[in-house]
């Protein structure tokens, strides 16, 4: 069965077409979901609410686009916004804490390439670390990202540009590993 | 510009040390997130047959909260004087309603910060939390949120049900203790309280919402 069907049988009501549907893309939308979120709970939540949203929303799905586009918009306005609540609720806990805590003098202390890397793409702006995770790491196309993003391909590859510019700015102690 | 230059041999270095290293996802848990979601669309099903709660909870609040907020807004417009017998009587229904809500919402809130022993359940504080998490969610959507005082409170009010929703059971002493900075720092609390109408609770609508 080819997934238009299996939509149309989804839209009939058919719970086992909506199981075999989610079984078909729910491991990319979590994949992408963890990666932005970087916790798994909240990676859960974020897949849960983006399937909860397709099915309820199916019926606007016109296929003029694959299925797994449609969707990956969902997922990632779904996961950004979340992520902007959950950031602005952990800011203020933040900003509790006292300010050496959370200094940025930690960086050049530590020499592990992990919490490098880590501290690297989460300093990026938001809409490129979007953009990176989803091309260079989920292996998403610009067309891809410039349907979910809402944003022309040209854009995504100028942000892809940047944040790979701004990483290497970032990481230039590592050097020696990629120069071999 | 030199920022802009390929370098293959970095995007390839980065890609497989960004793959491996940041944010690795676990195997899926899909059977996990499935229960989760068949549950929440049956919950979201009965909600949806009765249209007319969405909407009196989101007039509940305008009309109600526009009074409650009073006390801690600076501006207050005049309500329309145009009001007949059959908007008294919705209006005193949606009032209940959200009163309600707000009332249940606060002493949820109110009891979690004073659990300092840890005595309440995990499962059941995040089951308790789920529960309201949907009715602010449901305001959020509707026209009550157009009010940007009370769209701050109901935010304020979703993010901390949603990080209470969230709690897990083995670490969730040091988690507590961050909700409860976190809603000590924006005062959720005392502007819930100044947003909840004087007078007795409805106990009578218990399970309304």
């Amino acid at each position: 069965m080819d997934e238009s069907q299996l939509i149309a049988r989804v839209r009939a009501g058919d719970s086992a077409a909506e199981r075999a549907l989610y079984d078909a893309h729910v491991d990319r939308v979590y994949r992408l979901a963890f990666r932005l979120a970087g916790d798994d709970a909240l990676a859960q939540d974020f897949t849960q609410e983006t399937f909860i949203r397709a099915f309820d929303r199916l019926g606007s799905f016109r296929g003029d686009a694959a299925f797994s586009t449609w969707l990956h918009t969902i997922t990632t306005t779904v996961v950004l916004n979340g992520l902007r609540k959950v950031k602005r609720f952990r800011q203020r806990e933040a900003d509790i804490d006292d300010a050496h805590d959370i200094g940025v003098a930690q960086r050049h202390a530590e020499p592990d390439l992990k919490v490098r890397l880590k501290q690297a793409i989460e300093n990026l702006p938001e809409g490129y670390r979007t953009v990176f995770l989803m091309h260079d790491v989920e292996g998403y196309t610009h067309e891809e990202i410039g349907v979910a993003l809402g944003v022309e391909t040209g854009t995504s590859k100028a942000q892809l540009s940047r944040a790979r510019a701004k990483l290497r700015v970032a990481l230039a102690d590592f050097a020696g590993e990629w120069v071999q | 510009m030199m920022q802009d230059q390929e370098d293959p041999k970095f995007e390839q270095w980065l890609q497989d040390a960004a793959r491996t290293t940041y944010h690795a996802p676990r195997t899926t848990p899909r059977d996990e997130m499935w229960n989760k979601i068949v549950a929440a669309r049956r919950n979201k099903r009965v909600i949806e047959l009765r249209p007319w709660l969405r909407w009196a909870v989101a007039a509940a609040a305008v009309l109600v909260l526009g009074i409650g907020i009073g006390r801690w807004s600076t501006t207050r417009t005049p309500g329309p004087r145009v009001a007949n017998e059959i908007d008294s009587l919705a209006s005193v229904a949606y009032q209940i309603a959200a009163t309600q809500y707000l009332s249940r919402t606060e002493a949820f809130l109110t009891s979690f910060r004073a659990d300092a022993n840890r005595s309440t359940n995990t499962a059941r504080l995040a089951r308790q939390a789920r529960d309201l998490l949907t009715t602010t969610q449901l305001m959020l959507d509707s026209p009550a949120a157009d009010n940007p005082r009370l769209r701050s409170l109901l935010e304020d009010l979703e993010l901390v049900l949603m990080q209470i929703s969230l709690l897990n059971p083995v670490q969730d002493g040091h988690d507590r203790d961050l909700i409860t900075q976190g809603m000590n720092q924006s005062n959720v609390l005392p502007k819930l309280r100044s947003a909840i109408p004087a007078g007795p609770v409805p106990v009578r609508t218990e399970g309304a919402l």
